[in-house]
């Protein structure tokens, strides 16, 4: 099998003429070369010129699996044992005694396309002119960890104790001065190197590459790392932790938020229809709460950032970044939110037309949102259901609110509200039964790996929330009054908020060994 | 967390800061030092040459060495990390006397007194080898010297040994009995020129991955790997032969078998260089391909080309480790592996050896100079002569001299159970996870009188059931030499000084010398290493480990130099290889081909324990984790103990990946562990690693230990699996 990227090659015995020779330092001092070991058959020599970058090539042939490179990549940036900005994972096929199992080291691709530099909203990543190596500021980083779900290979990860991003710039700094990678000077084998490609035959090479042959190509990102296979590995060898599916971060600000700006913009349209249609003239209350309800989640947003004091940065990329359109939707209809219900308390003019701009951003703001979450390295999440699971949350505990405030300040007319939530929770409830059958058929790893976790480990959370959303149904059609439609209210608003705690949990990212998987196959 | 960090203002940009120092480079700032000691690595035996990188009297960083000849400034995943091992939260910093069951801070002075008057008191009321002494691999040779002659002369207990006993006893059993004498005949370099490699029972790609390099440095190599796992060193192998459990006797008499049916035996070297050939010869005979292939499961096809492959090689290398030390048969094994390298003349030539190569550190250097299992230099208790020798040296009357080695490790312990001794005196070994049947040893342990720990960790879960610990200083903050398994003696230096107050070993040993009140007798004037190696030197001189050659200062310069190296020798290339001129250490000069049987493992599976346990190593660890669970990167990188079994096996059991199990034995029980099922074990075994306390392989391991070299049988114990109850 011969693909562009899979020919077993032979480096150049090109020396890296940046390396500066062999020297003393000093009278009394160790005898040694800058670089440790002898690296120069692993670098290349020069530096990149016009239409070419620096790249790794890793020779999963020589990997032994000893994560040299894991510990001295850590010792290089003095990271935390808990983050590894190279990672070495594993993959086994065959059967006893004819197994196979092969390694893969990996840490930044520097990719072509990077996606954690398109998504991030504060433009903190830039891709380096002169090297192609894919930077990362930590000045300008804000925390919100975009990246780390934008990437598909699991590369940028937060540091809990900067509240920032940090990831592999292939040792950027050591380059510049004719060093040696940590993680090339430190692998025993030799089995990584930093090469140079040219970025349009790469391109060209990659887009002959069908998409069946895997990653580290399959997204647009275009990653430029180049992996020699082994002579031998069995055809179906898989990566082992396809066995240890473990429940994803839950992200609670972020569930917090997503649920509260959806209640709050759908509580708005309801209230806004209730205006135009049904003549009511006490809807300044709902008004009310529903704004303070979006003040509410907008500040929850923040606790996500590791840099909450920083969080106005998130405005900057909105012509590139949907967590800036996001922030910037969300700004902008809270504004006129409040405006809108000052209206309505007030009862001043142009009520109608605020409602509508509210509405229309508030719709605008969710549409932002999940766009967010349609990341190509979490498959659980990028399909269309996302969008409409959060338009159904807003549809659902939106008109509820309305009708338990209206209900409260004495409203009478707003039945119709605790059908429609009743008629959206049913949707929803439907949505998520057909999710859960597309997970349990699809062919993907990730998505079998998401119907998984909810089958086994997050089993009766997932029958919880089953149970909420049909209270969530049931609830609001038998409530009369006010009362009972605070409880249907909770009861909704519980099982909104269990099911989108399970929307995090239970995605299943493509990690990078993952990939490799078919290139292993086709290679076999 | 501050407040300002929360909100985002502190990005602690500081601890994060790059810099650049003259000998790294450009590398995190934290990590940048006032200054670099060479010094050679503390774990494995590989022995690489590295510098520890100091700041503020710290301990901040390592560097492979480039010149030195070992590891060319490679270093594995525990070297790399080494330094913070030094800074370790569990290390031992004052002396603690139990009182009341509670651990005490007690002054050095009245802690050896202590000491001493204890094991006195054992002495006069139960004999002088009622006290034990149990040492290790990790100190430095000239520590190792002075604690034999301290034991021996000072103490006057012959029941010294080491851990040693627990990893390479067997390998030096088997060239004492092949060759005349202990020591490694082949070097590293040998991977690099021979031009078939045959590895028994040695995942090296775990357990010394330094050494794998050499194996790329030789690519037009056959590399044949014996191994009933498919270790990652196995899959790495041009040829695997996956041998059924402890098969590896057969399998070795079985190529002898074919060597000699085939004619293939150099002649001319059975005839000038060894004895015993017909006595082989006849031993083989029933070793015939079609028996050997039902013993160890391999077809006859496998054996014929192994054979051929062997023994038609112009250089062929034989390796091997644990797979074959951990045996009843393994001094056996041994020889049968020295038998065939003999009979084809592969060993003392470029790439061809028969190569035991060694677990720790300085192993080598406890076979030396440790008085344990022989005489300091190899010299044989047995032999008038030497006792005479070694007792003119030291000028002690030779009846001091003992003229048998006393009780080996597990014996010790045996005697312990048997209340003969009393006292037991533990140094940098961790036996409750080491050793095995746990449940034996700590009954042993409990039953002593008084038991001292000398280690640089506490607690350990040895340490707990001392009644005094000796803080001691570890890898990194003494000076002294260590020996590699190519006998290459290479220099440890001080970077930074030891914690709290913790004592060197040689000072420890001093001062017990001194509450004993022998030093002026046995240690006049000594104050440093260097006053060890010296007198160590003209112990040595004119003998196979001779040093007298040495000096601290060549031996740094040369990258370690290999052992012999005699007065007035120049170049260290010289004596890479033992036995170039076919002459052995034994009395007419030949080595001896001695006829060794194959028997089943002695714990067959039954039908209530049904499985076969292997027990081995993880690259990221060491030993029983002392160290490196405190490294975080590595407890990271493997943090808990599994247990391989093979798919069909799990579907057996109803077990799935990552449930939790327990592995039960007649003696004992390893409780909740993670399953890992895999297809690199074989139906019917199933593969725990022995690093880890908490899941303690040895809980379940036999008492069973070669008869020779009284290494334990650690391997192939008779297990069940079972789900972790909750």
């Amino acid at each position: 099998m011969s693909l562009p990227l899979l020919t077993r090659t032979q480096n150049a015995d090109a020396r890296f003429i940046l390396t500066p020779a062999r020297r003393s330092l000093g009278v009394g001092g160790p005898k040694v070369r800058t670089l440790g070991p002898s690296v120069s058959a692993r670098m290349p020599g020069r530096a990149p010129g016009a239409g070419e970058q620096y790249r790794f090539h890793f020779d999963m042939g020589r990997c032994i699996g000893c994560k040299s490179c894991v510990v001295a990549c850590n010792e290089q940036n003095g990271n935390p044992a808990a983050i590894n900005w190279r990672r070495v994972d594993e993959i086994e096929g065959g059967w006893y005694p004819n197994t196979s199992r092969a390694y893969l080291s990996m840490g930044c691709n520097h990719c072509i396309n990077p996606t954690c530099l398109s998504g991030c909203p504060v433009d903190a990543y830039t891709k380096d002119a002169a090297t192609g190596i894919v930077r990362h500021s930590a000045d300008t980083c804000i925390g919100c960890q975009y990246c780390t779900w934008n990437c598909s290979y699991g590369v940028p990860q937060y540091n809990p104790e900067r509240g920032v991003v940090g990831k592999c710039d292939m040792c950027h700094g050591r380059l510049e001065l004719g060093q040696a990678p940590a993680c090339v000077s430190a692998c025993p084998e030799g089995a990584i190197a930093i090469e140079i490609v040219k970025t349009a035959e790469w391109r060209e090479a990659v887009a002959a590459t069908s998409s069946g042959h895997g990653l580290p190509l399959s997204d647009g990102s275009l990653s430029t790392t180049r992996v020699t296979m082994p002579m031998k590995l069995a055809p179906s060898a898989r990566p082992v932790h396809l066995t240890n599916v473990r429940p994803a971060e839950p992200h609670w600000p972020l569930v917090v938020m997503t649920v509260l700006t959806q209640l709050s913009v759908g509580a708005f349209a309801a209230i806004w229809l209730l205006q135009m249609f049904g003549g009511s003239a006490h809807l300044g209350a709902a008004a009310l709460t529903s704004f303070l309800v979006a003040g509410l989640a907008l500040n929850a947003s923040t606790l996500h950032l590791g840099r909450p004091i920083h969080a106005y940065r998130a405005l900057k990329m909105w012509k590139r970044s949907w967590l800036s359109r996001e922030v910037l939707l969300f700004t902008a209809f809270s504004g006129v939110a409040a405006s809108y219900a000052a209206a309505l308390w007030f009862a001043l003019p142009g009520g109608v037309v605020l409602g509508g701009l509210t509405s229309l951003l508030g719709v605008g703001g969710i549409t932002a949102s999940a766009c967010i979450y349609r990341v190509v390295s979490r498959p659980a999440w990028n399909t269309r259901y996302t969008l409409l699971q959060f338009n159904l949350t807003a549809a659902a505990l939106g008109p509820l609110l309305a009708a338990a405030v209206s209900a409260t300040s004495g409203e009478r007319s707003v039945r119709w509200l605790a059908l429609a939530a009743a008629a959206m929770a049913g949707a929803q409830l439907a949505l998520i039964a057909l999710r859960f059958f597309r997970l349990v058929a699809a062919r993907s790893i990730e998505l079998q790996g998401s119907a998984r976790l909810l089958s086994t480990t997050l089993r009766s959370r997932f029958l919880a929330r089953g149970a909420l959303a049909i209270g969530g149904i049931v609830l609001p059609l038998l409530a009369q009054g006010a009362f009972l439609l605070w409880v249907a209210l909770v009861v909704a608003l519980a099982g909104e908020i269990l099911g989108r705690y399970l929307f995090f949990v239970s995605v299943v990212p493509k990690h990078m060994a993952a990939p490799y998987l078919e290139l292993g196959s086709e290679a076999a | 967390m501050s407040i300002r960090a929360r909100l985002g203002l502190d990005t602690r940009e500081e601890r994060y800061a790059y810099g650049v120092d003259a000998i790294a480079g450009y590398i995190s700032a934290q990590k940048i030092p006032d200054h670099w000691v060479a010094t050679t690595c503390g774990y494995c035996s590989v022995g690489c040459g590295m510098f520890i990188g100091v700041k503020d009297g710290r301990a901040v960083s390592v560097r492979g060495n480039p010149d030195h000849p070992v590891n060319r400034g490679n270093l594995c995943p525990k070297g790399l990390s080494e330094h913070h091992t030094i800074d370790a939260s569990n290390r031992a910093r004052q002396p603690l006397l139990k009182r009341n069951g509670r651990f005490e801070p007690v002054s050095w002075d009245a802690g050896l007194a202590t000491m001493a008057a204890a094991f006195r008191r054992v002495q006069a009321a139960h004999g002088p080898d009622a006290v034990g002494v149990i040492s290790t691999g990790q100190l430095v040779t000239e520590e190792f010297y002075a604690l034999g002659k301290l034991v021996q002369l000072g103490l006057g207990t012959r029941n010294l040994d080491g851990n040693t006993t627990l990893c390479m006893s067997t390998a030096v059993a088997g060239y004492k009995r092949s060759f005349g004498s202990d020591g490694p005949p082949g070097a590293y370099e040998d991977l690099e020129r021979a031009d078939v490699i045959l590895l028994i029972g040695a995942n090296i790609a775990d357990n010394h991955p330094i050494l794998c390099r050499r194996l790329q440095a030789n690519p037009g190599t056959t590399l044949i790997v014996v191994d009933p796992r498919v270790t990652k060193t196995a899959m790495m192998a041009d040829l695997h032969l996956p041998i059924r459990p402890r098969a590896d006797l057969a399998l070795i008499n079985g190529l002898i078998h074919i060597v000699i049916d085939r004619g293939a035996v150099d002649y001319d070297y059975v005839d000038r260089h060894t004895v015993g050939f017909e006595a082989l010869t006849a031993s083989v005979r029933e070793y015939t391909p079609t028996r050997v292939a039902e013993i160890t499961g391999l077809e006859t096809g496998l054996l014929y080309e192994t054979a051929a492959l062997y023994s038609t090689a112009k250089a062929a290398f034989i390796g091997w480790t644990m797979g074959v030390n951990h045996s009843t048969k393994g001094t056996e094994t041994v020889n049968a592996i020295n038998n065939l390298a003999l009979i084809t003349g592969n060993i003392g030539r470029a790439g061809a050896s028969p190569f035991s190569i060694t677990g720790q550190c300085n192993a080598m250097g406890t076979r030396e100079a440790g008085f344990a299992s022989s005489l300091p230099a190899y010299r044989k208790f047995e032999s008038a002569e030497d006792r005479e020798a070694l007792a003119g040296i030291w000028n002690v009357p030779v009846e001091r001299i003992p003229s048998a080695r006393g009780l080996a490790y597990p014996d010790i312990i045996e005697a312990a159970l048997e209340r003969k001794v009393r006292a037991l005196w533990i140094i940098a070994t961790n036996p409750i996870v080491s050793f095995p049947n746990r449940g034996a040893l700590t009954q042993a342990l409990e039953a002593l009188d008084f038991l001292v720990v000398q280690d640089g960790f506490h607690p350990t879960p040895t340490s707990e059931f001392a009644d005094l610990v000796l803080p001691a200083a570890i890898w990194g903050e003494k000076e002294g030499t260590y020996t590699n398994s190519e006998r290459r003696v290479s220099k440890v230096n001080r970077a930074v000084g030891p914690p709290g107050e913790a004592r060197t070993d040689l000072d420890i040993f001093l001062g017990v010398a001194s509450a004993l009140g022998v030093r002026d007798e046995l240690f006049p004037a000594w104050r440093t290493p260097a006053d060890a190696f010296e007198e160590w030197k003209r112990v040595s001189a004119g003998r196979l480990c001779d040093y007298s050659g040495m000096t601290y200062e060549a031996i740094e310069a040369h990258g370690g130099i290999q052992w012999p190296f005699a007065d007035g020798a120049r170049d260290p290339a010289a004596t890479r290889r033992l036995y170039t001129d076919g002459v052995f250490q034994t009395d007419d000069g030949r080595a001896r081909l001695i006829p060794v049987s194959w028997e089943p493992f002695p714990e067959q599976p039954t039908g209530e324990f049904p499985l076969v346990l292997n027990t081995g190593r993880t690259v990221e660890h060491w030993h029983t984790r002392t160290k490196t669970a405190n490294v975080p990167i590595l407890e990271r990188l493997s943090p808990h103990a599994w247990a391989e079994m093979n798919p069909h096996d799990a579907r057996m059991l109803g077990l799935k990946p990552q449930n939790r199990v327990d592995i039960v034995s007649r003696r004992g029980r390893i409780r909740d562990v993670e399953l890992r099922v895999t297809e690199t074990v074989a139906p019917g075994q199933i593969f725990v690693p022995f690093h880890y306390a908490e899941a303690n392989a040895n809980q379940v391991t036999q008492s069973a230990f070669d008869p020779v070299s009284r290494e334990p049988n650690y391997k192939q114990s008779a297990v069940r699996v079972e789900r972790t109850q909750a």
